[in-house]
């Protein structure tokens, strides 16, 4: 505890808080006079949690990041593939859009329907800019100018098992249809790390039943070693961002139609993630 | 009176700073449908006799006093209402007796503003039911049986119902859920379905009905009020939900928005914004004192059996859960927009 207050102190923390400060006064969010917006994110929390998430960044991850500047000005989804047992991948992504994109952005996650009912989990969720995925939420964000981010996948990506790793799950068409009705510009995610950072080898359902948690993976060190056990490999991230893609339709199209649609955002962050990995010299550099 | 708001209106935001907003303009929705929520009888005229029940409560004087210098007003209350302004009729009557018939027959008013509810649990389910349900058939039925034309009922945001998978910002297409969780006020739903049901079946009456958030102030006892108001305030732990709060005098002047441009249909009525829980009991001067949900149940279940604690444990669920409206379809039904910023709201019932 001594250790990690030290090192929350340090300079080149105190550098990094500095760095985040500065970019939190330009983010597009708009707050009301307790410094809340509309769905609950805030900045001071947010602040904390960015330091954390920072630090993951550029020391444990060492994130590459690369086409940010494609991320559109206003509304626009980002679709991302989804991996690693717990969404580390979403809050790097996170970090990206506020380290690096000009004008930082907040990403705004839409969260498992458990997530809310979990005491803590739900208050840090919001404070951060997230919120629970319901329609209804999604369009008013996106209608304000948010950046939304959605793993179409779910838990069907996140809780894969090591040897399923970049092998893209079913896309739910939720995202589509979303994005079709407001006509929200599509920013296709490759994340290349993420997949290893915590290799599954099973998943136990009728534990993850019984405690009412959508998955229950088994790893090398989750659960032997306890909350150690939840420390992710320090693989490196390779993060892709590709061009806005644009869709045109009837969200209510039947599910053949959308489909398509869907398909070809699949096909986009399939081919990426190919790119990215005959690109990478080794999982951990 | 012109009354200038401190912020602009911005949909469902009222945001400190009033820059506009530098995202692109969404198309128009696709078969977007044209809905006007204006009755074409319009809204009512000066001078014209309105029948106020529940006259006597926090929130009744409030719309009296702001309705008493343009209308004919006729106020019925269980209670009498001493040292009330002059020009106002004010009759102590309960609204279950044959005598309250009488008041319709004799003041032949053209609208009635319907306010007579108990919204606390002091004096049991029996006499809430029939107040609450019972007594707003009862306005109903009258109002049609005597030709009334305009009604106004105030429901309340509770009917949504407090739930983990709320979005922020319900509609008012949003089902009314409350009696899942949160069964002691399911009286006050069905009191909302009564209305919405009249508002469809007598297209003839200009009926609205209001679905006021969280509304604190100096006059109105609302539950929220009562338990922003102690010195220590239970919470739950590890939960902090969102919360919209509307002070007694917007909801004063939206009665009177109501009446007056005619509106017709359901409406959340939103005030200047929402805050998480604890930020609204430190800014109303208390003090959070988080128990867990499983020791909260019981404590405060039996607290509430044995008379001890005046809100039934279902609430507990308010205190978990979002349940934040969109007010949008008022705003722009009628322009309104709350005049009272949450610092005022706050202060209302500061200690």
């Amino acid at each position: 505890m001594g250790m990690l207050r030290a090192l929350y102190n340090s300079p080149a923390v105190g550098e990094l808080q500095h760095e985040i400060d500065e970019r939190m006064a330009r983010i597009p969010t708009r707050l009301n006079a307790y410094g809340y917006d509309a769905w609950g994110f805030h900045t001071e929390t947010a602040k904390r949690a960015l330091t954390v998430t920072a630090l993951l960044y550029r020391y444990w991850f060492r994130v590459e990041t690369s086409g940010i500047e494609r991320i559109p000005q206003g509304r626009c989804l980002l679709i991302g593939n989804h991996a690693g047992q717990v969404a580390l991948d979403a809050a790097m992504i996170g970090a990206a859009t506020f380290l690096e994109a000009e004008p930082p952005r907040i990403i705004r996650g839409m969260g498992e329907y458990w997530l809310p009912t979990v005491p803590f989990v739900n208050e840090i969720m919001v404070r951060t800019g997230s919120v629970v995925g319901t329609r209804k939420n999604c369009i008013d964000m996106l209608e304000q100018g948010e950046c939304v981010i959605a793993f179409p996948e779910g838990v069907r990506g996140m809780n894969k098992l090591i040897w399923e790793r970049y092998q893209l799950q079913e896309f739910g068409h939720g995202f589509m249809r979303l994005a079709l009705e407001t006509a929200t510009p599509i920013v296709p995610i490759a994340v290349v790390g993420s997949e290893e950072q915590a290799p599954a080898i099973a998943n136990l359902m009728p534990i993850a039943r019984l405690l009412g948690m959508p998955a229950f993976p088994v790893t090398l060190t989750w659960p032997w070693l306890g909350p150690l056990g939840m420390v992710p490999l320090p693989v490196k991230y390779r993060i892709y961002f590709g061009e806005p893609m644009h869709f045109e339709g009837n969200p209510a199209d039947e599910d053949d139609v959308i489909a398509e649609k869907v398909d070809q955002v699949k096909a986009r962050i399939a081919s990426m993630l190919a790119d990215g990995l005959s690109a990478r010299p080794s999982i951990f550099w | 009176m012109a009354r200038v708001p401190f912020d602009t209106p911005e949909g469902l935001f009222h945001f400190a700073d009033p820059e506009p907003d530098p995202a692109p303009v969404i198309a128009p929705r696709p078969a977007a449908v044209t809905e006007t929520w204006s009755h074409p009888r319009g809204g009512a005229r000066p001078g014209e006799t309105v029948l106020i029940t529940g006259i006597a409560g926090g929130q009744g004087r409030l719309i009296a006093r702001r309705l008493a210098n343009t209308f004919d007003l006729v106020g019925v209350d269980r209670h009498p209402w001493e040292g009330h302004p002059p020009g106002l009729r004010v009759l102590t009557v309960d609204i279950r007796k044959r005598k309250f018939e009488d008041v319709f027959r004799t003041e032949r008013p053209t609208a009635v503003v319907h306010l007579a509810f108990i919204r606390h649990f002091r004096l049991g389910e029996e006499l809430r039911h029939e107040i609450n349900v019972l007594g707003t058939k009862r306005v109903l039925e009258y109002a049609i049986a005597h030709g009334v034309k305009r009604v106004v009922l105030l429901s309340s945001s509770y009917v949504y119902g407090a739930f983990p998978d709320n979005p922020y910002y319900m509609d008012e297409d949003s089902p009314l859920n409350v009696s899942r969780n949160y069964a002691e006020v399911r009286d006050l739903s069905e009191v909302d379905t009564l209305a919405t049901a009249f508002l469809w079946r007598h297209p003839e009456v200009a009926t609205t009905v209001l679905r006021p958030v969280s509304t604190l102030g100096y006059y109105v006892h609302s539950n929220m009020g009562r338990y922003l108001r102690g010195r220590y305030v239970p919470t739950i732990m590890g939960f902090n939900p969102m919360m919209q709060f509307i002070h007694e005098e917007d909801v004063a002047e939206a009665v009177a928005l109501a009446l007056q441009t005619g509106t017709h249909g359901v409406f959340n009525l939103t005030g200047p914004g929402a805050v998480p829980l604890k930020v609204a009991i430190h800014e109303s001067g208390g003090t959070a004192v988080p128990f867990p949900e499983t020791v909260a149940r019981a404590v405060f279940s039996r607290l509430f059996r044995w008379g001890l604690y005046p809100t039934p444990p279902g609430a507990i669920n308010f205190l978990k859960y979002p349940c934040t409206l969109d007010g949008r379809r008022f705003q722009q039904a009628t322009g309104f927009a709350p005049l009272f910023s949450l610092e005022d709201v706050f202060a209302s019932v500061r200690r």
